[in-house]
Formats: C-alpha cells, structure tokens, sequence
C-alpha cells in the first residue's frame, strides 16, 4: 500500500508529532529528531521522519526522500498544496 | 462456567538486581505465592507464565518450563504467554478460561522480566519490538515517542496540559513511597516532574515507567474450593482480554485505545457491575499520558477529561477513586511480563485488607486494565470479595 506513493509527488497533514531525545542505538546519532503521523491525502496515515524542519499537529508537510521504505517528510507551503 | 477465585499471591520486590537471573526472580515469586495459599507444587495442575522478552534480555528461551520445575511444579502443560505489557495479564485471562471451564481446579499464573541486564539503548529497542518493527519502529519510534504522539493528540484535541501529565507522576510517586516493594519509593515535585530531562516530547524523564526487575505469582482455584486453602479467597468477578492494531499509524484515533474499552465493557458486563462501582483499580501507568487515558476508556470519567480529574485530586489515595494505590508502574517499578500479574496481587492485597500503609478503606472491588504496546492488547480484570 505504501509502496504505490513511491515517484508521486506525496503531501499530506501531521496529525501528530514528537521530537526524540533518547533512542535506540541505530538511532542514536540522530537525536534529537523529529517523528511525525502524516494523514496523507488519500486519508490514509503514515509515520515518517521529519528532514530537519519542526512542525506541529495540522502544519502541511510533504515528503523528499524515502530511505529504507520511511518517508522523510518537510514542511510545505501551505499556500501551495 | 464456574466462579473462580484467587486464592493465593506472591511477588518479589521490583528494582534492579545485578545479582539475581529471572530464573530465580520467577521462583522467588512463585515459593512466595505456594507458601502463602499453603499450596503444594503437586497439587499445580498447570502453569501459566507472562513474559515478553525474556529470550532478548536474557538469552533464555522456554521459559515456562524452565521456571515451573525450579518450583517443583512437574509434569504439568506449562506455557508462555507473550502480549507485550500485558503478557501476564493475558496468562491470567487464559488461565481464568481454563479453571472456569473445569479443566484445571489449580493452576499458577506467574510473570517474571530481568530487564537491567542491558544498557537503556538496548532496554529502548527490545521495548521497541512491541510496535511495528516494519514501519513505525524502522522510522526512529521508540515507546516513550508513541506514547508522546498520543498525548500530543490529546493535548491538542482536550487541552490536556503537561501539568495534567505530571500530576499522574507526583501522585504515583507518592503513592509508591508508601511501597516496601516498589522500585522508586520517591515524592517528587511537580516542578522536578516538570523540569525532567525531555525522553520524546512532551514526555520528559518522570512521565516514563521503570525499566525493573521483577516476578509475580498467583494461584487460581474454583471458588467452592478456595476455602480449603484461605479463609480470605477474592473472587475474579470479571474479567476480559481485547486486541486492536499493533501500529499507532493503523488506529483512527489515537486518543483512546480500543482494546480497552472493548475488555472493559466484557468484564463490566461479567461482574455485572458498572464504573461507578469500581472503588478502586491498578491502571497501566506505562507513561503518564497512558493513566488518563485509561481513566476515559474504563468510563470512570468523559473522554477527554482525564487530565483534569488527575488535579481534581479524585484519584489520589483520598480521593474519590483511588488510582494506582501501589505506585503504579511509574513508581512501583514496571518489569513488562511481571506487570499484570503484580496489578492482581496488589488487588488481591487491598481486597484481603493486607496492603499495610497503602491500605485503603474502601477496597471491596477492584479494577486491574493491563496494556500491551501502544493499545493492541488490553486484559481488564475486576476482583471483589466472595
């Protein structure tokens, strides 16, 4: 199901959000980072990680890149989507 | 079906023992538990154990049988029973299903964790392995991070305020201070709850349980035979296992789990009684968000207004309706495997007026809700006198 949003321009709403300071090791040189619930569209929902912006419940994001199948998600123009 | 009674409990303190294996925490629960219902290992029919993780704590695998001959229970079908949080909470409701179908008269519940062997990032990524390791787990989520996503969702839908969260902690704190047995027995403030070093936003350091070492035991029986071996049986009046998605992403609405409302409305409808009866009850306080909304969906208050019940004072040890009287896993210390089982001594404890300091007047029925990973298992028990 996830796979079909691949090569698609992906946007949707954070339905909600936390910033991480403590995790697991493979993780680890990443904190503090963000992890967000994207309700996406079509209205299905997704987690995904945040590139470096901060953004809070109801703020539209869009996603820039997929690695190892977790969409990594920005901000986006709300004035654009 | 036939009632069915506890008629026997015993559980180790909790904390973090360098010293002692979860073999020897299991049997130190279970010798407890036989000793104090003036049980025989020959008369166990069957042994039911929760534990979660074990084999990657651990190493160890084949838990049940490995504990139950340590105890001399031999011979006997022993198994594991594996839920997350509530895995021996789901022990408690098979074995309930065994004796009330009469085809055991006696049988243990045990659940044991040994989680202090590992270092916290360890602890953090076996935890993790109640999620959904294919999506939410691979994209950073730990437990305290789901769990902060839920109380954002509910901060955001109801107001709930970071207060409200550090309210459940200063009251289970204090509560857990009354406890010899529990892991962290602490008053904290309201400011040292609040200016906690931050875990997953808006979760800081006190709004997380324990990562503890710890085993509870009980001994179930038919009620018309519990008193060949108590004069004090408590009778299991209800009780209800429920289950939803494993992936927070999955559920429609974050703000309430589900599961738990489904096995409360179960075992409010077998108890024949309803939340206002409830006098008191042992909630899964994994983090703090998790004890208001344990309170919204056990109906013990409208969703949404957990966290001002938490300030009202209502759930205090004085209050109205006494919540975590033990600590809580927050301050009596939260060995996974060992939780639900430990909620139904607690119970067993106040219901048999026994729980010393914790002691609370009105204890005649109980509620236990235990939770496993973000809602996808949830085990509510309520037990009262005979």
């Amino acid at each position: 199901m996830r796979r079909e949003h691949f090569g698609e321009r992906v946007t949707g709403t954070v339905y909600t959000e936390t910033v991480v300071h403590l995790a697991p090791e493979a993780f680890a040189k990443d904190v503090p980072y963000q992890v967000v619930i994207v309700t996406l569209e079509d209205g299905t929902r997704i987690t995904g990680r945040m590139v470096d912006d901060r953004v809070s419940i109801g703020d539209p994001v869009e996603r820039v890149d997929v690695h190892d199948e977790v969409p990594f998600f920005q901000k986006a123009p709300s004035q654009l989507t | 079906m036939r009632p069915v009674a506890v008629i026997a409990a015993g559980k180790t303190r909790f904390g973090a023992f360098p010293d002692r294996d979860l073999r020897s925490l299991a049997v130190e629960a279970g010798e407890k538990c036989l000793k104090n219902g003036h049980v025989s290992p020959s008369q166990v029919e069957a042994f039911y154990l929760g534990n979660f993780a074990g084999p990657s704590f651990t190493g160890q695998n084949h838990l049940a049988p490995y504990i139950s001959t340590a105890l001399g229970i031999l011979d006997v079908p022993a198994t594991r029973f594996e839920a997350a949080c509530a895995s021996s909470g789901s022990a408690f409701f098979h074995a309930f299903s065994a004796v009330a179908s009469g085809l055991h008269d006696f049988v243990m519940v045990a659940g044991v964790e040994k989680m202090t062997s590992r270092p916290t990032a360890r602890v953090t990524e076996i935890l993790a392995g109640a999620g959904d390791c294919a999506g939410e787990i691979k994209a950073g989520s730990t437990f305290p991070s789901l769990f902060a996503m839920i109380a954002r969702r509910h901060m955001y839908q109801f107001g709930t305020t970071r207060e409200q969260l550090a309210a459940v902690a200063v009251k289970n704190h204090a509560n857990g201070a009354l406890n010899p047995d529990a892991h962290m027995r602490k008053v904290i403030t309201m400011e040292q709850a609040l200016n906690a070093r931050p875990v997953a936003e808006p979760l800081g350091v006190y709004d997380c349980s324990l990562i503890s070492d710890g085993a509870a035991a009980v001994i179930l029986a038919p009620a018309d035979r519990a008193r060949d071996f108590t004069s004090k049986p408590v009778r299991i009046l209800g009780v209800a296992q429920a289950s939803d998605f494993v992936a927070l992403d999955q559920k429609p609405d974050i703000t309430m789990f589900p599961a738990v409302r489904r096995a409360a409305q179960k075992a409010y409808e077998m108890a024949g009684v309803g939340p206002r009866d409830i006098q008191f009850a042992e909630v899964h306080d994994c983090f703090t968000i998790a004890e208001i909304v344990a309170l919204e969906d056990l109906g013990f208050i409208e969703k949404g207004c957990g966290g001002p019940y938490e300030t009202s004072g209502a759930t205090a040890r004085t209050g109205e309706k006494p919540i975590n009287a033990s600590g809580g896993l927050k301050a009596k210390g939260h060995p996974v495997g060992a939780t639900g089982v430990a909620q139904i001594c607690d119970l067993f404890a106040q219901i048999r007026c026994e729980a010393g300091e914790m002691q609370l007047k009105r204890n005649a029925l109980g509620l236990a809700q235990n939770l496993g990973g973000s809602g996808a298992t949830c085990v509510v028990s309520i037990l009262g006198n005979v």
